[in-house]
């Protein structure tokens, strides 16, 4: 099966790395962006970077488990995708806004003038 | 040539992801995920994952995605909608720059793994087989759990979706 | 005999006081309870307390045996472990049996005096309260119990002296008492600081302090003894502290005959006998306080012949009689200031007691030349009082007679003549200020002819007639050998004799003579000024001894009015400027502050996220520098 040596494809730490990219990728989308459509995508983008830690560290111990947990997230994924997506609808209508900004009625001003 | 192909998918990948966040237009940062989640379900092949690689773009690519991109262009949003970012790429960059450490502490962490052959595994890990009896064997109560949970998403959906079910 | 008995005779009527407070309550705010009950348990407790402690009386007859019961640890702070200790030896328990027994029947007297007022289940939740305290202080094991039973008295005083609270007078002469008596509570705790930083690590309680108290040094000694002197004069109503008493008669005649004459202004010389051990040691500062007991009672007594108000007769010549008992304890005779303490109780009760009903009879008047006549309208009061002020006078066979004569010799027997000169010139004032009160209030003509006489019941007079007896026969247990009897006092207490007098018999007849003769003649110039005495000449006093000596305006000006000019400078100026300046600025730097964080609840979350990230930053590269 063993074919040639391979550098990155066969070190954990490569994986580890492109996951921890795509990860950072993720979080600086969330606090860079205001665009509401973006935040949710930058979520996702995180969530498949975990993914990504599970299923290179269920390789490296070979065991089937990780990838089960991943199969879970991406079902979480899917039912966050509905619930997240559905409010973004609403909220779209409420305020003609996609800006992550604009929902900030919990803030303390807000607050303290009610 | 595994390299090759995982350098490949890597650059695919982190090429998606910096077009999602880079991108004004939801539409092509839709888009620009597509070809990250795509290029991501590849790596996972390359780490015998072979049924996840087929839900990664079945699942991600095909139906979540696809149901973003409806809404996108359901809600019809035109540019004048689209929040102002003026500083966005500052922000980007300062991140970015607080991000290193903590990206350095993760690696050093799984550096400390011994180093181990990564090369693909035979037919019985990761097919559909081997992954149900897992998933029915040992998950078996968070398989049902996920499914309430989708179950529950769906009626929150459906509830928060119809119109005038929220006031204004 | 189970020791623990010791703690119920508190408990007793500590526990009766709190169920008359709650009863009380219940009765002003739900359903009003009779008087009948408040009676019959506010009067029991001290009887039950009597009878406990008579139980524990018969058994130390013939022997000195001590009964100590430790109730549990009070405070226990490395080490130095206080508890609440009871301690009953032959005079704690001697104490207790004539406070129980007196304050007994003035709880009985109170039960028919304060028979209409209002206040009736709130004054029997005092009374209880105090009589709680009082025997905590005497059952003590240790200075700091009895300190809690200290006070408990004073506390009790201020309520009752200032019973009647609509009137402003009254709480007034409340407040007096109480800030006289801190002051002397101030002497008291540094007394016991200072005694528990010399003396206190083996235990504080009286028998360990009495153990290690030859290793103080001997000017710590001196110190001790004067703060505790201090505490003691407070209490006592001695010079200089004395102001409180005279305005203490506020208060219903009952908490006069109980607080002001019976007990708690008894509470200073029962601490200075107590305290033995110190002051055996330190003969100079007992000196001391024999001539402040000396001085007092010459003052008292000749504040006392010019007073107009029956009260505040019977109060100064209280403050006299405490300064009888303090020579004698200042001259080491402790057994013989115990036994004026004694007698004392009994005839004072029933002057304060005959007083009040006097004044019952009469619809609350109090000044004696308004009175006149009361012999045949109320012939029990005038013969029970007449026992009482011959006794007080030092007529023989009565109570007093004995105690003083003892307290005389005392003073003579030491070499202490100057003292005992005060006290025979004071004998003489005292005989005559009595039977001037007697004289013009029983036997002046009347000072209006038809006067409704307020009648009185068994209750008022029940406790005249037992208290009639007492002052008689009380002195008898203390006759001296001289005239063929047993000071049976003297050998109660002997162990504390200081040191034995030698007087020759013969002088002791002279001096028991002149005692008689200086009564006589204090009551022959009573007699020849206002026997018979026309009510209608009201005569006005001025001058100095009916101004008190203006004691009350020299304090005022020089130490109120001070104190008061401070107060005003601290309030209106360091209060005003500094404190509030600090505490305001501080809670409006907080204010600030406070708006300052709560921007940061801005409801961002990209801004959270980016807080967060901050954080994440910060750790790892403090992780990073760890790890190696």
């Amino acid at each position: 099966m063993q074919e040639k040596e391979a550098l990155m494809a066969d070190s954990l730490l490569s994986y580890i790395a492109l996951a921890m990219i795509l990860f950072s990728i993720g979080f600086l989308g969330v606090i860079a962006r205001k665009n509401i459509f973006i935040v949710y995508m930058s979520i996702e983008l995180m969530l498949n970077a975990i993914n990504l830690i599970f299923i290179a560290l269920g390789r490296y111990y070979e065991s089937m488990q990780p990838q089960v947990i991943a199969l879970i997230i991406i079902a979480i994924a899917a039912a966050e995708a509905a619930v997240f997506l559905s409010l973004i609808v609403v909220l779209y209508r409420k305020k003609k806004s996609l800006n992550s900004d604009v929902f900030n009625v919990l803030n303390q001003k807000d607050a303290a003038h009610e | 040539m595994v390299d090759i192909v995982f350098v490949i998918l890597a650059i695919f990948a982190i090429g998606g992801g910096l077009g999602m966040i880079l991108f004004a237009q939801p539409m092509y940062s839709a888009l620009s995920l597509i070809v990250c989640l795509v290029a991501l379900g590849g790596v996972f092949a390359l780490l015998s994952a072979p049924f996840l690689f087929m839900v990664q773009i079945i699942l991600y690519a095909g139906a979540i995605i696809t149901l973003l991109l409806f809404i996108i262009m359901f809600l019809n949003i035109k540019d004048d909608n689209l929040p102002d970012e003026p500083n966005k790429i500052t922000t980007i960059f300062v991140g970015g720059v607080l991000l290193i450490p903590f990206n350095i502490l993760i690696l050093k962490a799984f550096n400390t793994l011994p180093s181990k052959p990564m090369h693909i595994l035979g037919k019985d890990f990761g097919d559909i087989q081997s992954f149900g009896i897992e998933l029915f064997r040992g998950w078996l109560v968070p398989f049902e759990l996920i499914s309430m949970l989708l179950l529950a998403a769906l009626v929150g959906a459906v509830v928060y979706a119809r119109k005038g079910s929220v006031d204004g | 005999m189970s020791n623990f008995l010791l703690a119920w005779i508190v408990l007793i009527p500590l526990l009766s006081s709190a169920a008359l407070g709650l009863m009380y309550l219940f009765s002003i705010k739900i359903v009003k309870i009779p008087n009948i009950v408040f009676t019959l348990i506010g009067v029991s407790a001290p009887f039950a307390s009597f009878w406990i402690a008579t139980t524990f009386f018969l058994q130390m007859i013939g022997n000195s045996e001590i009964f100590l019961y430790k109730a549990y640890r009070w405070l226990g702070v490395d080490g130095y472990d206080i508890d609440m200790g009871f301690m009953a030896d032959k005079l704690s328990i001697f104490m207790v049996l004539f406070i129980t027994f007196v304050g007994g029947l003035i709880h009985l007297y109170a039960s028919g005096y304060m028979k209409n007022d209002d206040g009736y289940g709130k004054f029997f939740f005092y009374f209880n309260l105090f009589i709680a305290s009082m025997l905590l202080l005497v059952l003590a094991d240790s200075p700091i119990i009895m300190f809690i039973g200290w006070e408990g008295v004073g506390v009790c005083s201020y309520f009752l002296i200032s019973y009647y609270y609509e009137d402003e007078k009254n709480v007034q002469a409340g407040n007096k008492a109480f800030i006289a008596n801190r002051v002397g509570d101030l002497g008291f705790i540094i007394a016991m600081i200072t005694m528990f930083y010399y003396a206190g690590a083996n235990g504080f309680d009286y028998i360990n302090l009495e153990a290690s108290m030859a290793s103080v040094p001997p000017d710590v000694l001196t110190f001790i003894g004067l703060a505790l002197f201090v505490g003691a004069i407070g209490k006592s109503a001695q010079i200089p502290l004395f102001v409180w008493l005279p305005d203490a008669m506020a208060g219903p005649t009952p908490v006069s005959a109980l607080i002001h004459a019976a007990t708690m202004v008894t509470a200073g010389v029962y601490m200075v006998a107590r305290f033995h051990f110190l002051y055996d040691l330190i003969p100079d500062v007992g000196l001391i306080i024999a001539y402040v007991g000396a001085f007092s009672a010459l003052f008292a007594a000749v504040i006392a012949t010019k007073q107009t108000d029956i009260k505040k007769i019977l109060a100064y010549s209280t403050m006299s009689q405490l300064g009888y008992m303090f020579i004698a304890v200042g001259l080491g005779g402790y057994s013989v200031g115990i036994f004026h303490v004694f007698t004392h109780a009994f005839f004072k009760a029933l002057l304060f007691m005959g007083a009040g009903a006097v004044i019952v009879a009469l619809h609350h008047e109090q000044n004696i030349f308004k009175m006149g006549g009361m012999k045949n309208k109320t012939p029990l009061v005038y013969f029970t009082m007449l026992i009482a002020t011959l006794a007080i006078a030092g007529i023989p066979p009565f109570a007093g007679f004995f105690s003083k004569d003892e307290i005389l010799l005392t003073a003579f027997g030491s070499g202490e003549y100057l003292i005992w000169i005060m006290g025979v010139v004071t004998a003489v004032l005292t005989a005559y200020y009595m039977f001037r009160l007697l004289f013009v209030v029983f036997h002046g003509s009347n000072y209006k002819e038809e006067r409704k006489l307020h009648a009185l019941n068994k209750s008022i007079t029940m406790p005249l007639v037992i208290l009639a007896m007492g002052s008689m026969f009380a002195g008898l247990i203390g006759v001296p050998e001289l005239l063929g009897g047993h000071n049976l006092i003297g050998i109660w207490l002997s162990d504390w004799r200081n040191s034995s007098l030698h007087v020759a018999h013969d002088t002791e007849f002279i001096l028991m003579a002149v005692n008689i003769l200086a009564a006589i003649v204090g009551i022959s110039i009573a007699y020849k000024k206002f026997f018979k005495y026309d009510m209608k000449i009201v005569p006005q006093y001025e001058g100095m001894i009916w101004n008190k000596f203006y004691i009350d305006e020299i304090y005022d000006r020089f130490i109120v009015q001070k104190i008061k000019k401070i107060s005003i400078f601290i309030s209106y100026k360091v209060d005003v400027n500094i404190i509030d300046m600090v505490v305001m600025g501080l809670s409006r730097s907080f204010i600030r502050g406070g708006h300052f964080i709560s921007k940061l609840q801005n409801a961002n979350t990209r801004f959270y996220a980016f807080t967060m990230l901050i954080g994440i930053s910060v750790i790892s590269t403090y992780l990073i520098m760890v790890m190696r």
